[in-house]
């Protein structure tokens, strides 16, 4: 009984039997195993390890969350995973590659940098006025890992957004697992009181660097104000504007990926900075999936409001029984509702029609791409550490 | 446009102004660029080209052009949320439409200094300004290259039906906190990098 209490998320819903959790792993679990645990596909030893470990990973956490109901906190060990381990994947590779950590100019005219998805909005404008791709790299034959990356980020990017909107940001984005880390790790926050007009901040960075992109051509989000330079690839600094890039960067990473988090128990730098959140928040408008609050349950307690990493909750919003279109798709305000108020939606169903089967649906689409997009990633870091041992 | 769009486009949408305002504003802002233009087409002509001046100089005045735009910018965004009604007390920056004494500045700092920073197109245009006969023919070249580049700014003037709304007004005032940081952070840094290392 009380083991059975610990595994149950606070709205104390019933938990499933094993052999049914096993029965709707299962999906997942082929899936899995089809991506990771191959022999064939990888003749290096260390990945082969790693590579089965991730399915391990992957499958146990999808059966927790499919005994429990609950989604958030075994979605964040995965999150967490994926975003400490893909500096780790992502650093040995490229200096293996080049030596450094730095991309000289002549790597980028080489078109020899990995594509990114965060620039993919700022690189609109610019391609629509003068169908000239900004971002440091080629897309012609030949044009390195660029040409081929960039089709492929492009694509799975697209594919996934139409189906799970700004759910990419909690399932697929290898950045905000740090932050997301970082925020769990206080029992309480120490700063409280931040001003909501702040959630607009990812949509000024956006416009701000639209128009720069347009006005400079050159990814003015990746030159000057990418937090994540400081854990992946850095300008290579020869001359006072590389110095003051990688100072910002390095001051961008320490404020809004680990001192905030850490002071707010937020996601920071996707609540308030991130400009590729705010473009995919317009796709949680395309998305099937959304979360809904079940207003004849509800009593506005407000402990979905407090959950939420991102403030996609509002006084406002609760009563209108929605998230604000920031929302991630995580799953917090979910775990954290005691009457099972809010619930998991597919747009055009009541709002308390079958909500576990809603989620089921979604996270069978959210899950599947995660083992194939993150799951490939923690992968890569995770062997990349074995090799030091094996 | 495209070189304007970072100071204009913010501009317009943080002043909550509506089409008529937004028409003023943008002619004030296109009047004093032109102004900057013509400036720039008679020293353009009498320093031969300015292009020819020695790299470090073009710098220090590219330098000096960015922190004026970041700080203008700074300050517009700033005074944005104080103009709330024709009784607030807001900066003359920002009081455009609102109070009748002094309402141009705003506008016009951003547009003169607009017109003075050196895109590439203008640059272009400068250089053949250079090798004209006359400053007459230099000024006549500038305003033809004036009236041709700010066709590109009437669009804008719709910006006012979008801006109606709080957020946006918000977003727009901090995307210019922004840009202003990255002017005047750019500008510094060209003026430090000048100081050091003489480039």
């Amino acid at each position: 009984m009380a083991t059975e209490a610990r595994i149950l998320k606070p709205g104390g819903t019933a938990p499933r039997t094993i052999g049914r959790s096993l029965l709707l792993t299962l999906p997942i679990a082929l899936w899995s195993l089809l991506m990771f645990a191959n022999p064939q596909r990888h003749s290096n030893r260390s990945l082969q390890i790693a590579s089965l470990i991730t399915a391990v990973f992957m499958i146990a956490l999808f059966f927790m969350m499919m005994r429990t109901t609950s989604t958030y906190r075994w979605r964040r060990w995965f999150f967490v995973a994926l975003g400490i381990l893909f500096p780790v994947g992502f650093i040995h590779t490229v200096i293996m590659m080049r030596g450094t950590m730095g991309i000289p100019i002549e790597e980028m005219i080489a078109g020899r940098t990995p594509f990114c998805y965060l620039p993919i909005p700022l690189l609109i404008l610019p391609a629509a006025f003068t169908k000239t791709l900004v971002f440091p790299g080629s897309i012609l034959p030949g044009g390195g890992m660029s040409g081929a990356g960039m089709a492929a980020m492009a694509g799975l990017w697209l594919a996934i957004t139409l189906v799970i909107g700004k759910g990419w940001c909690s399932y697929a984005c290898f950045f905000g697992g740090i932050e997301e880390g970082m925020a769990s790790v206080p029992a309480r926050a120490k700063l409280r009181k931040i001003d909501p007009r702040w959630r607009y901040g990812p949509w000024a960075v956006l416009l701000a660097m639209v128009l720069l992109s347009l006005a400079l051509f050159e990814p003015a989000y990746c030159l000057w104000l990418c937090p994540f330079k400081a854990v992946s690839e850095y300008v290579a600094a020869r001359s006072t504007v590389g110095m003051v890039q990688n100072g910002i960067f390095a001051v961008l990473f320490a404020g809004l990926v680990i001192a905030l988090p850490l002071l707010t128990k937020k996601r920071t730098q996707c609540a308030f900075f991130c400009p590729f959140g705010a473009f995919q928040s317009i796709f949680n408008k395309t998305s099937v999936f959304d979360v809904k609050i079940d207003r004849a349950r509800c009593s506005p307690c407000v402990l979905c409001k407090t959950a939420c990493p991102t403030f996609s909750l509002t006084d406002e919003s609760i009563a209108r029984g929605e998230t604000l279109m920031s929302c991630m798709k995580c799953g917090a305000c979910v775990d954290a509702c005691v009457k099972n108020a809010i619930v998991w939606h597919i747009k055009g169903t009541e709002v308390a029609c079958k909500p576990e089967r809603a989620r089921l649906m979604f996270l069978y689409a959210a899950w599947g791409m995660a083992v194939m997009f993150g799951g490939s990633i923690i992968a890569e870091g995770l062997a990349t550490i074995l090799h030091v041992f094996v | 446009m495209a070189s304007c769009g970072p100071v204009v486009v913010p501009s317009l949408l943080a002043e909550r102004a509506g089409l008529r305002r937004n028409t003023r504003y943008l002619s004030t802002f296109l009047g004093a660029r032109f102004l900057g233009y013509l400036l720039f087409a008679a020293v353009a002509w009498e320093l031969g080209a300015l292009i020819s001046l020695p790299l470090a100089p073009r710098i220090i005045l590219i330098g000096v052009v960015h922190v004026l735009l970041g700080g203008v910018l700074l300050w517009y965004a700033y005074s944005a949320g104080h103009a709330c009604a024709p009784s607030c007390s807001g900066s003359e920056l920002v009081s455009l439409g609102v109070t009748k004494k002094r309402g141009v500045a705003g506008a016009a700092a951003l547009g003169f200094l607009t017109g003075l920073s050196l895109c590439p197109p203008f640059v272009a245009a400068g250089v053949r300004a250079a090798e004209l006969g006359s400053v007459a023919a230099a000024l006549l070249f500038f305003a033809v290259f004036f009236v041709g580049t700010s066709v590109w700014f009437v669009p804008f003037v719709s910006l006012g039906c979008v801006a109606r709304n709080s957020a946006v007004t918000t977003v727009a005032r901090m995307a210019m906190v922004l840009i202003a940081l990255y002017y005047g952070c750019l500008g510094l840094t060209m003026l430090l990098g000048s100081k050091l290392y003489g480039y």
